[in-house]
């Protein structure tokens, strides 16, 4: 078990320090959040009355499209060095190396919303409360758990830029359901912000659970 | 005639006679008018995509479990054929809500979990599409169809879990007459005939197109397995 969670660190380490030499994908999804931040401000004609009620919707657009670029590169690295046959052959749990992928794509995109949240509450004035930070990653938990599941399975099919959204944004409908109203309470709609939070960790829960069995038979083949 | 057209011709007769109990022996509502006849179809063909649905995660949890092919068909068929219900579902509701509601959608609940249902296994046969054919295939869509029956149960309670306008159960209820209940029960059986019949047909396609598949794999080792033999000569 220790040796699991041994690999899985192993695993996420290489990938963080793979993305601190090359400083590719975090860069590129702080840009890619702002100009989405940018694209917001010409569609909908933003003023501090209708901000708080527009912002928490771009919040989870921007997030969700820079979550498929994040989780879809977990795996790209690794199909074009062919690497990942490498680590599978080694001893090691193919859920270990899955957890360790997945650990490091989600702190990557914890980097790119330590981007978009500040630049939402300073662009758009809305509060960037410990509520919206909580609501935020505690989503991004249950999300990163499927990305990566899909972004491993879809990293052997062709078209794979194709099916990773198709596959993926179906299944974090859940999470913006909830995580949007957290954030909209949190930004000052009328709701319950603890019931909304509540079922986001019934999601994690039940995703997470539902990915680490399910990894074996994306990844061992 | 096969078995299979047979099969496909009383579930034909059967809807006809779902259809004539429909229009000739079930009561206009006085509410809602002859509008109200679509409920009959659109609830049946929902409950039968839900059926098509639990025969791929069921196929597809067997399939991971031994690789059963049998069940992996099954699995592939019942996507197919849920995705067709799924459709008549949406596109019924949607003729029924324009002169109910006054619009063809709302962002409701049940509606909205039902196109994501649809979108899921639309998904899931663009797997089977994409992924490379035989066990790879299998194996993903196994991943998609356990993960994507999530929904399923979803769209089902969420006229109860959340406020909704789409109209809640009225047949456990009790709120229908004898004559609509029995035409809706008559109709359900007709269209779960139907759905079973088509997901046996399409179960027999996936057998002969993996037989076809299969001979001209067969073919190609017997070239292989030649010009080893030459080999040894040169």
């Amino acid at each position: 078990m220790t040796n699991s969670f041994a690999v899985a660190f192993a695993v996420a380490r290489k990938d963080l320090r793979a993305e601190w030499r090359t400083r590719e994908l975090v860069p590129a999804l702080a840009q890619f959040v702002i100009l989405a931040l940018v694209i917001a401000n010409f569609g909908f004609q933003i003023d501090s009355r209708n901000a708080p009620a527009i912002a928490p919707g771009i919040l989870w657009l921007a997030l969700v499209f820079a979550g498929l670029v994040a989780f879809g590169r977990a795996f790209a690295a690794e199909r074009e060095q062919a690497s990942l046959e490498a680590l599978l052959m080694t001893p090691a749990s193919p859920i270990a190396i899955f957890a360790g992928k997945a650990l490091a794509a989600t702190l990557l995109l914890v980097g790119c919303e330590a981007v978009l949240l500040p630049a939402l509450a300073i662009f758009f004035g809305t509060p960037l409360s410990i509520q919206v930070v909580a609501a935020v990653f505690v989503a991004t938990i249950g999300m990163a758990s499927l990305g990566c599941l899909f972004a491993a399975m879809v990293a052997r099919v062709r078209a794979r830029e194709l099916l990773l959204p198709l596959l993926t944004l179906p299944l974090w409908i859940p999470f913006i359901v909830a995580g949007g109203q957290a954030v909209q309470v949190a930004m000052g709609a009328s709701g319950s912000y603890d019931q909304a939070m509540a079922l986001l960790v019934d999601f994690d829960i039940l995703f997470v659970v539902l990915t680490s069995l399910a990894a074996r038979f994306v990844l061992d083949d | 005639m096969t078995r299979y057209e047979r099969a496909a011709a009383a579930a034909v007769v059967l809807m006809l006679v779902a259809g004539a109990a429909i229009f000739l022996y079930a009561p206009t509502d006085a509410l809602q008018g002859p509008v109200q006849r679509i409920f009959y179809l659109h609830v049946s063909a929902a409950i039968a995509a839900y059926g098509c649905f639990a025969v791929v995660l069921a196929g597809g949890a067997i399939y991971l479990r031994n690789g059963s092919l049998v069940a992996d068909r099954f699995a592939r068929a019942g996507a197919l054929v849920g995705l067709v219900f799924t459709t008549v579902t949406l596109v019924m509701g949607m003729l029924w809500a324009k002169p109910i509601w006054g619009t063809y959608w709302t962002w409701d609940a049940r509606l909205t979990s039902t196109l994501v249902l649809w979108i899921i296994y639309a998904g899931y046969l663009l797997v089977r599409r994409l992924a490379e054919p035989g066990r790879q295939a299998a194996r993903f869509a196994a991943v998609v169809g356990i993960f994507g029956f999530i929904d399923v149960p979803v769209v089902h309670f969420s006229v109860t879990w959340w406020q909704t306008v789409h109209p809640g159960p009225i047949i456990v209820n009790d709120a229908l007459p004898p004559e609509m209940l029995a035409t809706f029960f008559l109709t359900m059986a007709c269209t779960l005939v139907l759905a079973a019949v088509m997901v046996v047909i399409r179960y027999r396609i996936e057998t002969l197109t993996d037989g076809s598949v299969q001979r001209v794999a067969e073919r190609a080792p017997i070239v292989s397995a030649r010009e080893t033999e030459a080999e040894p000569i040169n």
